[in-house]
């Protein structure tokens, strides 16, 4: 019995990552029932199930093996399970991994890009505080400050607000805040980063969560 | 997006700025060809004197280069222009596109927009559920195209004539439900998307056919399939539930002698063989998103592209050489006695000086 009970233990929570990688919300609310039926943690079940799935789709994604309808279903099904972890989560005392403030520069209305790698991201582990699109960098400053940052993620699809970006990292320096920045967006490149002193740059959303786990160990 | 804008007709003149006789020009036309045969021997391979030209205008250009954008369109004349649709009835849109604020286009799509000169984007869907789906309207004003105006058109211009088509229904199911809904909605594929996506071809085949039967040369659609570096959606879906519709775009138009021409944005080398095998006269691509040598292996002399020169980078913070480097390469690795454009778009941040040197570097090739 207690064998039988360990081995459903493991398989539950590939089971969780199938499912999510799949993209079946339902099986996924599911599974996680079972899981804490079984008696796991939910920071087990997060980190083995949830997590270990999403950077598992990631790396199909940045493979060209699935696409953004993937991952936005699959998205939808990590929200579905944090749903029913997050107060358990809460009762451990668990942390996410780290505050990302994310948002779409001045004068760009574009999300799409944003919105995926802020999934990712959350999918990760990490705490979003989402500033939505045509963000200023007053409100980057601000945001990073109350929301204790570890990271700021810009996003820009035109060539036009790309160069907001600039101005962000010299208001969020100039406010003494030394958190990395990270930036991505249509025409935007790791010489443009390097340019702008932004200390991060990711070309589609699965590297992005690549490279706040950089930036955070570094 | 697409973005052609019409410019005033204009008749090209010789075969070079010189009045070069045609064995100086390369001796393969005469200086009587018209821009409409230099596109067709283009189309078609046949060794054009020169590529065709087009220089694609954002209302930006126009705003904030007006005397460059005049200086550019007289020295290099567009060979490829598109027939106004001289429509009977107005379409119901509400506001300006390219203006600051909110835009209502035919369909009913709300789209905000904050700077001049280039597109909003869809914030709320028009559909927010699926039992909505039918109170879609079909712009049914899009088909009062006065015809005889536009075969007028046609027979007063030596220039290519492009039609006014709109068909884009990838992008009209973003309009229409928001691009994030719609993509969960291709995973998830409920009955009333295949019956919305019906109703939507429906329309764009009756428009196809309407602009088959005038005199214009090519019929157009467009829809953006990439990202940067990929597809967005899976090759599979898109042969799925996207490729049948091409295909009877293609068909229609082929089956009144036109040329079939497409825009799509992004990196689309995955779907390139398939618009080849659908008979795809011209495709407007972000070439400089993919491997220009693989698709010059791959594709040249099997379709025609269509410009372009790379908007994203060397347009705006290029210099002049490296644009023209550019150009040289879109050459070497494309240019099969035809089957290049000499397109490029004007758009947002680009420097005129770039716009330009694309046109010089292409009349350096070919009349030195």
């Amino acid at each position: 019995m207690d064998f039988d009970r360990h081995c459903r233990e493991e398989s539950v929570l590939v089971d969780v990552q199938e499912a999510l990688l799949k993209g079946k919300k339902e099986e996924v609310e599911k599974l996680i029932d079972e899981t804490l039926a079984l008696g796991l943690p939910a920071a087990r079940v997060l980190n083995e199930g949830l997590i270990v799935g999403m950077d598992r789709l990631g790396v199909l994604f940045k493979n060209g093996e699935v696409f953004i309808p993937e991952v936005l279903v699959a998205a939808r099904a990590m929200n579905a399970g944090m749903a029913r972890l997050e107060p358990l989560l809460v009762k451990e005392g668990i942390q996410p991994k780290g505050n990302i403030v994310i948002g779409t520069v001045k004068g760009d209305l574009h999300d799409i890009g944003k919105n995926l790698v802020a999934m990712m991201l959350k999918g990760a582990g990490y705490r979003i505080i989402d500033l939505g699109i045509d963000v200023s960098a007053e409100k980057f400053v601000a945001a990073a400050t109350e929301g204790r940052a570890d990271i700021v993620a810009l996003s820009a699809l035109l060539t036009t607000t790309m160069v907001q970006m600039r101005g962000i990292v010299e208001a969020l320096r100039s406010n003494g805040l030394k958190i990395p920045v990270i930036i991505g967006g249509a025409p935007v490149t790791r010489a443009y980063a390097d340019e702008i002193k932004a200390e991060g740059y990711a070309p589609d959303a699965a590297s992005a969560v690549e490279e706040v786990g950089r930036l955070l160990k570094g | 997006m697409l973005r052609t804008q019409p410019v005033p007709s204009r008749k090209w003149e010789g075969c070079s700025k010189d009045n070069q006789s045609p064995q100086q020009a390369g001796g393969r036309m005469s200086c009587s060809m018209t821009p409409r045969e230099l596109v067709k021997r283009s189309l078609e391979l046949r060794s054009p004197v020169r590529v065709p030209r087009q220089l694609w205008l954002l209302p930006w250009a126009i705003d904030r280069h007006p005397k460059e954008v005049a200086e550019i369109q007289a020295r290099f004349p567009d060979d490829i222009v598109t027939s106004p649709p001289f429509y009977k009835e107005a379409l119901r849109t509400a506001g300006e596109e390219y203006a600051p604020g909110i835009f209502i286009d035919e369909w009913g799509c709300v789209f905000e927009n904050r700077q001049r000169g280039i597109m909003g984007e869809v914030k709320e869907p028009l559909i927010r559920d699926w039992r909505e789906w039918e109170t879609v309207r079909v712009p049914r004003e899009r088909l009062s195209v006065n015809t005889e105006r536009v075969n007028d058109f046609c027979r007063t211009t030596d220039r290519f004539v492009l039609a006014k088509t709109s068909a884009r229904p990838f992008e009209q199911l973003q309009f229409l439900r928001k691009p994030e809904n719609l993509f969960l909605d291709l995973v998830d594929q409920p009955p009333e998307l295949l019956r919305l996506l019906e109703r939507i071809h429906s329309f764009y085949l009756e428009e196809m056919t309407l602009w088959a039967e005038t005199e214009v040369d090519a019929l157009v659609f467009s829809d953006d399939w990439g990202s940067q570096s990929s597809l967005l959606v899976s090759p599979s879906l898109w042969r799925r539930m996207f490729k049948p519709l091409y295909r009877d775009y293609i068909d229609v138009g082929h089956q009144y002698g036109k040329y079939v021409f497409m825009h799509s944005d992004g990196c689309i080398a995955d779907i390139l063989g398939d618009l080849v095998e659908l008979g795809l006269d011209a495709l407007n691509s972000q070439l400089f998103c993919m491997d220009i040598e693989e698709l010059g292996r791959s594709y040249a002399g099997k379709l025609t592209f269509w410009g372009e020169i790379d908007r994203q980078y060397l347009l705006p913070f290029g210099t002049a050489a490296e644009v023209a480097a550019a150009v040289e390469k879109v050459h070497v690795c494309l240019y099969r006695e035809g089957g290049v454009i000499a397109q490029c778009e004007f758009g947002v941040a680009a420097k005129p000086e770039n716009v330009r040197a694309v046109f010089e570097a292409w009349e350096k090739i070919f009349l030195g």
